[in-house]
């Protein structure tokens, strides 16, 4: 099988990104596999190579680069902010184009302007895209998770509900079946018969005596009380439980999650038609609509071309550490995502760093690039 | 072309699989003594019998190097990525009834659907400092129910080769998905199938490998027939 050369423009773009002021590194091409699936979850072990060391741990080829650029930040311990850039072959089993291909980047870590550093990640992908498709006019998407959170918030939903819908946020069919779980009257939550024996001991209305009953069953049923979850989880999650079965969405409010979910619009009107939104239906989203506003703002002082930039309110990444901004750039004509991005600020966090560290970036599918660049005539 | 039929190659499936075969008019003999690993059929000469144990014969079904075979669905769909495309399962026959569910620890009051475990699933990092641990070797079935059909993504999996039940007791898993006929094993060990927690009800099928060769072989029509009517 040939090798993938690495892409004609690789050189120029390690100069963008020099110009950009980021730090070059390099990772290891067999990484541990671990924290990929713990962060990914289980469908990814499907789609990247696995192998094992003679030492029984589980390796594989990269399959990415954010992951491995943030763990060598927690190992090196060189303090924030930093801005990393990246430049090499992952490996992935796709169902279209090769298994190996080239991907690039840039790691924004630590930056505790929001606001600046999210608009500086949208500009220079759009920058380091439009320097190799020049005259090519590129179409951005752009998303917030946040903004969402915000209108779930103000719903006056339970926490337990906020938590289903913000999960599913980014996956709109599961979505949209919980939306429409949320409205049926009929949809109450399913107890267990010793749920009703527990109500009919009057144990559900004294959180002491069921935590002390379930914490008794399972020693005496030989489940330990600490190994997995614990009495007070399932007493207090039994209770967030039986909220969730008694909430139902008023039709009004349902129609209001939906109106704000078909939000599709040039950025540049997406400031007034959220404060309209909020103004209308009565919801406070103070905090997350300025956040918003802000970005906007910095993306105008780094002189983005806003005008290519479309805000679609529906549009997220349904992984658990990502936290803000989404974005993908397309360009004009040709279908493929050529970069994607966003705030992921508790992935550091989850990967063992002590402190918390705000985090942004956005990779390049290079191969991509290359089949765009000779579409558009150009040499790849 | 000889056609090469696949059976359990001992227990119980091996009985029952002899049992419908026989009724269908194709008495099976085994090839030189009892304990042989090849068979015929009395009176087709263009049919052979290949006696393998049942994850081989998903396997070989996968590969095409036999024809057709009797083992339980759950197999087939856990052994081979895109089934339907590459297999036909031609009859269910009635036996080896099994279901893949997926099964909690009893105790857990507040989760008896698999949205609960959803919820359970999306907070348990943040609680347990580790994502939910499946016990099970169904990788593949365990994937599709969980994020296929019910957009759950957070766990892992830790593989159980045996003694699945046993797992959430000793700590070495929280939930498990696994295999069960009658259920009593999981209440002996405290569990609870969710009420949306069976993944598959499972049953020995005579399944075909999908061969362009089978539609011009009158004898690949007459096993379908012959096995169908006598069910």
């Amino acid at each position: 099988m040939p090798l993938i050369n690495l892409p004609a423009f690789s050189a120029d773009l390690l100069a963008d990104f020099e110009s950009l002021g980021t730090l070059r590194v390099d990772t290891p091409v067999i990484q541990p596999a671990e924290p990929f699936l713990a962060m990914a979850g289980e469908d990814l072990r499907r789609r990247i190579f696995m192998t094992e060391s003679e030492t029984g741990e589980s390796l594989c080829l990269r399959p990415e680069f954010t992951i491995p650029v943030c763990l060598r930040h927690i190992e090196t311990a060189t303090g924030t902010p930093k801005r990393y850039a990246y430049l090499g072959e992952v490996f992935r089993q796709r169902r279209e184009g090769g298994n190996e291909f080239y991907q690039a980047g840039i790691e924004d870590l630590g930056d505790t302007d929001i606001a600046a550093s999210d608009a500086r990640a949208v500009g220079n992908a759009m920058r380091v895209v439009a320097n190799r498709l020049p005259g090519r006019p590129l179409a951005v998407t752009l998303g917030d998770q946040a903004v969402f959170e915000a209108v779930v918030g103000a719903c006056g939903l339970p926490g337990g509900w906020q938590k289903r819908l913000i999960h599913a946020f980014g996956d709109p069919k599961h979505l949209q079946k919980l939306l429409a779980e949320l409205a049926d009257p009929k949809a109450a939550g399913v107890f267990g018969p010793e749920v009703e024996r527990l109500a009919i001991n009057g144990m559900l209305d004294d959180e002491a005596r069921l935590v002390a009953h379930i914490g008794e069953t399972m020693e005496a049923t030989g489940y330990s009380t600490n190994a997995s979850r614990s009495p007070q989880d399932i007493a207090r999650r039994l209770k967030e439980k039986m909220e969730l079965a008694n909430t139902r969405l008023d039709p009004e409010t349902l129609d209001l999650v939906r109106e704000f979910l078909a939000l599709d619009m040039p950025l540049a009107e997406a400031p007034a038609a959220l404060f309209r939104f909020a103004e209308k239906t009565g919801l406070t989203l103070d905090g997350a609509l300025s956040r918003f506003d802000a970005r906007v703002a910095a993306l105008a002082a780094i002189d983005a071309d806003i005008s290519v930039i479309r805000y679609r309110a529906a549009f997220g990444r349904p992984l658990d550490y990502y936290t803000g901004l989404v974005f993908e750039v397309e360009a004009e004509g040709t279908p493929a995502v050529l970069a994607g991005g966003g705030r992921f600020d508790r992935l550091l966090t989850l990967l063992g760093a002590q402190e918390h560290i705000p985090a942004v970036g956005f990779s390049l599918w290079l191969d991509r690039i290359e089949a765009a660049i000779t579409a558009s005539g150009g040499a790849a | 072309m000889t056609i090469t039929i696949a059976l359990p190659s001992k227990g119980r499936m091996k009985d029952d699989a002899s049992a419908i075969f026989e009724r269908a008019g194709m008495k099976i003999v085994a090839v030189g003594n009892d304990r042989s690993y090849r068979g015929r059929v009395e009176g087709w000469d263009d049919v052979e019998i290949a006696f393998l144990s049942a994850s081989e014969i998903s396997r070989e079904l996968g590969n095409g190097s036999i024809d057709f075979g009797v083992t339980g669905e759950d197999l087939v769909r856990e052994g081979l990525a895109n089934a339907e495309a590459r297999v036909e399962f031609c009859a269910r026959l009635g036996f080896g009834h099994a279901d893949v569910v997926v099964a909690v620890p009893e105790i857990w009051y507040d989760v008896d659907t698999m949205a609960d475990l959803g919820d359970v699933a999306a907070d348990f990092r943040a609680r347990h400092g580790r994502r939910l641990a499946i016990a099970t070797k169904y990788w593949r079935l365990t994937q599709n129910h969980f994020s296929g059909s019910h957009g759950i993504q957070l766990y892992r999996i830790v593989e159980s080769l045996g003694a699945t039940e046993g797992a959430p007791a000793s700590g070495s898993a929280d939930i498990i998905v696994d295999i069960t006929s009658t259920g009593s094993t999981l209440v002996a060990n405290h569990l609870k199938i969710l009420t949306d927690g069976v993944i598959l009800r499972s049953e020995a099928c005579l399944v075909r490998a999908r061969k362009p060769a089978h539609d011009s072989d009158p004898v690949v029509g007459r096993i379908l027939s012959a096995v169908r009517d006598a069910l």
